[in-house]
Parts: structure tokens; sequence; C-alpha cells
């Protein structure tokens, strides 16, 4: 199951989705909003968007790609884009497999491809202004002496 | 030649930094025949000088799938203009 969806990530029903009896091993991975802050400013949220439907059809391939690799008989990736708040689940990962070995090795390499292919954004909304996260373009001051 | 929409045009869509720095988030073009995404990016870059910083840091995509610059695009095309990613 991959989804791209707005809204808060209900995270216990996305893993126990993943349960069955073929296997004996369930990893997940939350990555959730990390509070930054410097000197005099931080951050009040995060705010995520995505190119659609090629990123729900890379989410897809990401599952293939696992798929080819491991012995792994379940792969759950739900995104969640538009505003999200500190500490709150921003990506859910879940793989079943028969074995711990494979469930672990998948559920990793699954965050690190979405962090190279699938196309998708986020901006840290600071209390001084914004920054789009990987270009460090935006609004904040440190960010504009970039431009 | 037409495209399936009957213009010229390619349909360009920009997605976070590219879009601030453009200043625009959607936009048509009309290309040549035999115009490549590289020609395409020129004239981008002319209309939206705010991008040609930003040029070794982006990647392209033709249609929904990752393209390089020499990818052919023709009206009907989508491209879309897409800066380092940073989801999870």
């Amino acid at each position: 199951m991959f989804a791209i969806v707005e809204g808060p990530l209900v995270v216990g029903e996305i893993i126990s989705g993943a349960f069955r009896p073929d296997c004996g091993a369930v990893a997940t991975f939350i990555g959730t909003t990390r509070e930054d802050a410097t000197e005099g400013a931080r951050v009040e949220y995060l705010e995520y968007e995505a190119y659609r439907p090629m990123a729900d059809r890379k989410l897809a391939e990401i599952g293939r790609e696992i798929a080819e690799r491991w012995d792994v008989r379940e792969v759950r990736i739900v995104h969640r884009i538009g505003r999200v708040g500190l500490g709150e689940p921003s990506v859910v990962i879940v793989v079943a497999a028969p074995r711990r070995g494979a469930a672990f090795e998948a559920s990793r390499y699954a965050i690190e491809r979405i962090k190279q292919v699938v196309p998708i954004w986020k901006r840290e909304v600071w209390s001084d202004g914004y920054v789009w996260v990987g270009s460090q373009v935006g609004t904040r001051p440190a960010a504009r002496a970039l431009r | 030649m037409s495209g399936m929409n009957g213009t010229r045009a390619v349909r360009v869509l920009l997605f976070g930094a590219a879009a601030d720095q453009a200043g625009a988030r959607e936009l048509e073009l009309q290309v040549r025949d035999g115009a490549t995404l590289g020609d395409l990016w020129n004239e981008l870059t002319g209309r939206y000088p705010g991008l040609t910083p930003m040029g070794d840091t982006l990647a392209f995509a033709v249609n929904q799938e990752y393209a390089g610059m020499e990818r052919r695009v023709s009206p009907g095309d989508e491209v879309a203009i897409l800066p380092p990613v940073s989801g999870g």
C-alpha cells in the first residue's frame, strides 16, 4: 500500500494492516518533524508538497525495488503532505517479512530511496521566514543571503 | 505538429524553491519542432532569471518521469522543474 495523504497519519492502523500469518517480523520506520532552533528563531511547523501522480508512482517503484532485493511480503509507505506540526509523523514505512533481517534492511532502504527519488519537498516555516529544505532558498534572513 | 490539446505549447510545472524563484507554479511555453529540454530550460531562464542560480541543483521530468537535458519535448508534454527532493 502506497499513499500520499493530507491530514494526520493513523500510525497504528497503517502498521497493523501489514500483519500476516506468513511473516514473523514487521519493521516500522516513522519519520517525524523535528524542532530546530537557532539564536533568536525557531521552526514553527513544516509544510510538504508533492508532484503527483509522479510521487505516488515513485513510492510504488520503491516497493518493487524492495521486492526484487528481499523476501518481504508486504510494504506500506504513507507520506503526509500539507502542514505538519512539530513532532508529528510525516512518513510511515512498514515492511512485513518472514524474517527480521529483511524487514529491517528493507525499511531502511525505503526511507533512503524516498529521500533520493520521490518528488516531495518540505519547507520549514520559522518564526523569521521560511526555507526550502535541500535548496536552502526562502525568505529567512540566512536563506535570502544565498540568493 | 499539433499536440493532443490542439496547441503547440508545453505545460511547465514548477515546485518548491523553483516555483519561488520563478514566481510561478505553472506556465505554458511554445516549443519548436525538435526542441529539447535544454532548449526549454534556456527559454525558461530567459523569462525567469531567478531560476538560473538553481540550475545545477535541479532535476527535470517529462510526462512524470525523470529526463535528461537532451530529451526531446513536444507540444502537449508536461515538463516539471524539480528542486532537490526533501521528503521524509
